[in-house]
């Protein structure tokens, strides 16, 4: 990601999309990264099979947030098997990035696996 | 060395020649690991092509020199903190020289270790580890500008076998009273373990005169190659010990009924060990004498007072560091608008090397900074009054662009 991109994230940074609490939610769950001691929540609402709204709370830097923000944004409409099948990949063009630093990664899926972990936590229960 | 030539001394570290995004390498990095100088890089080629062979064991010419190499290395690191050879354990680094002393050490259900708020993890978890066992763990506070909380080691509970503490933070670069805390210590019949990681490469260490029964410290980050530390045992405390690993070399006699122990320091050294890195190891001893560690603690000195008072025109963001009774070089820092992961990257972008997140520290970071992290320049005596000024330029910019 270069130096551009991150100029051009950092007004959404500070207000991202998506971010609060669900007062009605169906998955809750919070996860961490330890390397930059970021943690997020997500919040989830399912309706006919597919995600109805999706939040965050929490404070990472740049590249999560806006990673979780935007993923908030596009699983709406999606089922709980699609978002399963997601990956790196996706993410990318989600945030809409080509490349990715190696240490970085986690920053970018943190999001993504908040949001997976969250499906997954509520079908073992 | 009668003046201090930084210049000089910078054409030994080939690596500080680098380029990075098109910048000139400002390394502040160096809490996490030291650059290393010719005569080590050159030294390790040296090892390899004259005098590799497992030491200890063979009688061949070769092993004989192996051998030699890594009792010369012992010698180096006893005599760089005053100590006797068969006190100094050769470890891979100083959280397995922490990691020994918690195994090694016979504790009793009930009874207690002191560590302290300012600790790396790699002094808090092997002892978390240890309540399992009913051992209780107590974590010394710190007051408002990071000084330990001294008052607690003079009535502490009866039953506290171990106080362990930093000599210097790795997050604040606080440099503890550790002589004052042994003193206390042993006044009470209670053994003192010194994490002497951070302080080691810049601070002249005389484990006798500071009265510690451990003293731990990593090689890497003096100029070292990576994989190998030294933990310092008191001879008077040895006995007291179990063992840590068995295996080769660490033994007397083996019979299936009765297995007789090697004397210290061999008894913590099972099976091979990294000789490749000792020998470097000593060849950074002879680096810093040589320059000598009262030299660098007094350049520092002067480059950390260039820094603070360059840092002062930087807008937009909370310092750390530098508030404790003595202080290591180390700037520890915050944006008041940016996490510090984006200020690290940012400034990546410039050339310059800093580290952040957590720190291995979080129960500091959390609990008594009340942040979810922090970004740290953390100098070594090849940094220049130049870099403080990339480096604080830099953060201003960073600040106006996106702060």
């Amino acid at each position: 990601m270069d130096e551009e991109k991150y100029y051009e994230f950092v007004d959404l940074y500070k207000n991202p999309d998506h971010k609060g609490k669900l007062k009605d939610f169906d998955f809750k769950t919070e996860e961490y990264s330890s390397s930059c001691g970021d943690v997020f929540t997500v919040y989830l609402k399912l309706e006919n099979g597919k995600i109805k709204d999706a939040t965050f709370e929490g404070n990472g830097c740049i590249i999560s947030t806006i990673s979780i923000s935007k993923t908030c944004g596009d699983i709406i409409g999606k089922t709980p098997k699609e978002i399963q099948k997601m990956g790196l990949g996706e993410v990318k063009k989600i945030v809409g990035v080509d490349e990715i630093s190696l240490s970085r990664i986690k920053c970018a899926t943190i999001g993504l696996d908040t949001i997976k972990k969250a499906l997954r936590n509520d079908s073992s229960e | 060395m009668v003046s201090f030539d930084v210049q000089r001394i910078r054409e030994d570290f080939p690596i500080l020649k680098s380029k990075v995004n098109g910048y000139p390498l400002v390394f502040l990095d160096n809490g996490a690991t030291s650059q290393k100088p010719r005569q080590v890089i050159d030294g390790i080629k040296y090892f390899y092509e004259n005098i590799n062979a497992n030491p200890m064991r063979s009688i061949h010419h070769l092993a004989e020199k192996a051998t030699e190499a890594y009792v010369e290395a012992r010698e180096k690191a006893a005599k760089f903190i005053n100590a006797s050879p068969e006190e100094i354990v050769f470890v891979k680094n100083t959280t397995e020289a922490i990691n020994l002393v918690s195994f090694a050490l016979p504790f009793k259900h009930g009874e207690r270790v002191a560590t302290t708020y300012l600790e790396h993890h790699s002094n808090i978890l092997p002892w978390l580890k240890l309540k399992e066992n009913g051992l209780n763990v107590d974590f010394v506070d710190i007051d408002e500008n990071f000084d330990l909380d001294i008052d607690y080691y003079k009535e502490m509970p009866a039953e506290t076998k171990l106080v362990t503490v930093a000599h210097e933070s790795n997050v604040t670069g606080t440099v503890n009273d550790v002589k004052k805390i042994c003193s206390l210590a042993h006044s009470s019949d209670t053994l003192c373990l010194v994490d002497a990681a951070q302080s080691a490469p810049h601070i002249k260490i005389d484990v006798k005169d500071m009265g510690a029964d451990f003293l731990a410290f990593s090689g890497h980050k003096m100029l070292g190659p990576l994989g190998i530390g030294v933990l310092y045992i008191n001879k008077n405390v040895a006995p007291k010990l179990r063992t840590f690993m068995t295996g080769g070399e660490m033994i007397k006699s083996v019979k299936i009924n009765k297995v007789e122990y090697a004397d210290m320091p061999s008894f913590f050294e099972a099976g091979t060990q990294n000789v490749e890195g000792a020998y470097g190891l000593g060849l950074a001893i002879d680096y810093l004498n040589n320059i000598g560690l009262n030299n660098i603690e007094s350049y520092e000195k002067g480059l950390m007072a260039h820094l603070y008072q360059a840092s002062k025109t930087i807008n937009g963001i909370d310092v750390y560091s530098g508030r404790s009774k003595k202080n290591g070089a180390i700037f520890a820092f915050n944006s008041k608008t940016l996490h510090p992961h984006d200020i690290a990257y940012l400034l990546d972008k410039k050339g310059i090397a800093i580290r952040s997140g957590f720190h291995c520290a979080q129960p500091f970071i959390e609990d008594k900074l009340h942040l979810e992290g922090a970004a740290r320049a953390s100098m070594y005596f090849y940094n220049t009054k130049e870099e403080m000024d990339s480096f604080v330029n830099g953060l201003k910019e960073i600040q106006v662009e996106y702060g």
